[in-house]
């Protein structure tokens, strides 16, 4: 048996061996079920109304306000600053720029509390690290900073400053909300980082 | 000390046999499978495969980013080179085709075949051969950078990690030689 | 887990020392196969010498097998490994004009580098042209850009497109480089040219 035929042999063996292989989810950085569970148990994952608030009236960069509501729902009203993620695109790789960061908090809020708790799953499943949910979403931000008042004769400055806070941004976000659509839009696209590139091929 | 100068011929013969005795060519085969372990392990340890025509492109960018500073800030195809104070030189595949240098060398050197000389077929002049390699050279690596990488990058690299680029690359290159061979037949038999 | 380098915090110098190490393997194994003569190179195509498809394809064929191996075994995430984005228009018409490139100059970078570095002039000369040819794609890039950028697909892998799994892939491309490898040594007899090979 010459030299070629061996070869040819080994290789179709091998092929065969290669063909019968499972595939495999052999994704690194995702996070198995059990140590999901885990982190689920030890971590605090709800940011308040408030601390929002706080950081949006900031601009704190180092947070990235994720609506996983629908466009249309963002369009008609969202909280400024915020980026809009339906919550069935959170995994899509056109995203993973916004999502993958190490430095920035990323903070899902909806309607209520349910969708954002899937993105918050989804996300952190994938390997994304510092997810938060907006406790009690929009409608807690509705009831805590847009219909707050002013009340009662003895006020700590604690509860004034919180007051001046809620006052402030419920300002920001009428502000905001009533400008055209392509204002906001250019306020978004700054938000978006670099992606980790792959390298390879002539490029 | 009859055993020094035995030594010293066996080092002798060993030299002379390493360096001048031309070896024939490694089993074609053999040699596949020494360089698909080589692609195995960049991608192992490196992410990618392997590649040569990009070296080239890193080399000329630094040429010209040191010749002509404001050219290549104006340029839109030279300046991504040079963002965020960066080397075109600290490379990847540039050190790979340094490399590449070495290892063809030492292979020559072990089998004998090292030494300048232009081949080409008896029929040819030197003239036309080196003409001929120069124009080649000037398309060859003009296509590689439209097509993203060339036989080593695009075709096998490419292939090794079953992208369609890759075997749309190879198949066009390779088609392409076949159909342009029978015009240069002159050339080479 | 590989790729290794992309995972771990090594300094650049560390990836950049391994493509080094490699780039040695690369030119001595290219070197070896006999690629550093350029009239070898050119047989191919007029059917006396196959080596390139043996070589290129038992290469790629190994690297198939051997990442496909890795990955069962969790060694290598084959996702963090570079896949060639897809470019169709690029990358057909940059295959054909490297094919003329080939067959004119009789090597291709890899080759000519090798061949360069045991003392082949054509090939020095080669390289000259090439590093021209860069510098002419730099320059014009402008009117190339429309193709260069059309159609982009992605980083779309073959075994993706044809709907099956990457091992029943490569089965299928072993069998195909099994078959050419047959009709390429029946080439080598019939085309055969005993008084070019001597001299390679």
């Amino acid at each position: 048996m010459n030299f070629r035929t061996t070869f040819s042999i080994i290789l179709i063996f091998l092929g065969i061996l290669v063909a019968l292989l499972p595939e495999q989810d052999n994704h690194a950085g995702h996070l198995k079920p059990r140590t999901l569970a885990n982190f689920i148990g030890n971590t605090d994952m709800f940011i308040t109304v408030d601390q929002v608030a706080r950081m949006v009236l900031d601009e704190d960069s180092t947070m990235l306000l994720i609506d996983v509501r629908t466009p249309e729902a963002y369009r008609n009203m969202n909280i400024p600053g915020s980026v809009n993620i339906p919550l069935q695109q959170i995994l899509n790789p056109d995203y993973e720029g916004y999502l993958n960061q190490p430095n920035t908090k990323n903070i899902f809020y909806s309607n209520g509390d349910m969708f954002a708790l899937e993105a918050w799953m989804l996300a952190t499943r994938v390997g994304y690290v510092n997810n938060f949910v907006m406790g009690g979403g929009l409608n807690e931000w509705y009831q805590t900073i847009m219909l707050s008042e002013f009340s009662g004769d003895q006020i700590s400055p604690k509860e004034n400053a919180t007051f001046e806070l809620r006052y402030k941004a419920r300002k920001f976000f009428n502000q905001m909300n009533s400008l055209p659509d392509s204002l906001k839009t250019g306020f978004l696209l700054a938000k978006k980082s670099k992606e980790r590139e792959l390298v390879g091929g002539c490029e | 000390m009859g055993s020094l100068i035995h030594i010293q011929k066996f080092l002798q013969l060993t030299i002379i046999n390493l360096l001048v005795i031309r070896k024939p060519y490694m089993n074609p085969y053999m040699a596949g499978v020494i360089l698909g372990v080589v692609l195995l392990a960049a991608m192992f340890l490196s992410g990618r495969g392997l590649g040569a025509s990009g070296g080239l492109k890193y080399c000329v960018v630094s040429i010209v980013g040191a010749v002509d500073a404001d050219h290549v800030a104006q340029s839109p195809y030279y300046s991504k080179y040079f963002e965020d104070s960066g080397k075109p030189l600290k490379n990847w595949l540039v050190f790979e085709i340094l490399g590449m240098v070495v290892g063809g060398f030492i292979s020559g050197a072990l089998s004998g075949r090292l030494g300048f000389k232009v081949e080409k077929p008896a029929h040819v002049s030197n003239r036309r051969r080196l003409l001929f390699a120069f124009l080649g050279g000037i398309l060859f690596v003009y296509g590689a950078q439209l097509a993203r990488g060339c036989t080593s990058g695009a075709a096998l690299s490419g292939m090794a990690v079953l992208s369609v680029a890759g075997f749309v690359t190879m198949i066009a290159i390779f088609g392409s030689a076949y159909l342009f061979a029978w015009f240069f037949r002159k050339n080479w038999i | 887990m590989g790729p290794i380098l992309i995972h771990s915090d090594a300094s650049t110098w560390i990836n950049l020392l391994t493509g080094f190490l490699i780039g040695i393997g690369f030119g001595f194994a290219l070197e070896q196969a006999g690629f550093s003569s350029s009239r070898k190179l050119a047989g191919m195509f007029y059917g006396y010498d196959t080596t390139v498809l043996k070589v290129f394809f038992t290469a790629a064929i190994v690297a198939m097998i051997g990442s496909q191996l890795l990955k069962f075994f969790g060694l290598i995430d084959m996702d963090l490994v570079f896949v060639n984005h897809y470019y169709p228009y690029a990358a057909i018409t940059g295959g054909v004009i490297m094919g003329a490139g080939f067959v004119m100059g009789g090597f291709c970078p890899g080759t000519g580098i090798s061949a360069f570095s045991i003392g082949k002039m054509d090939a020095l000369v080669f390289l000259i042209g090439g590093f021209v040819g860069a510098f002419l794609f730099a320059e014009t890039f402008p009117l190339i850009q429309k193709l260069y950028m059309a159609g982009y697909k992605g980083p779309v892998k073959l075994s993706e497109s044809l709907g099956v799994s990457d091992g029943v892939f490569i089965f299928l491309v072993i069998i195909v480089a099994l078959v050419m490898f047959w009709l390429a040594e029946k080439a080598e007899v019939k085309f055969k040219r005993p008084d070019i090979t001597s001299e390679l």
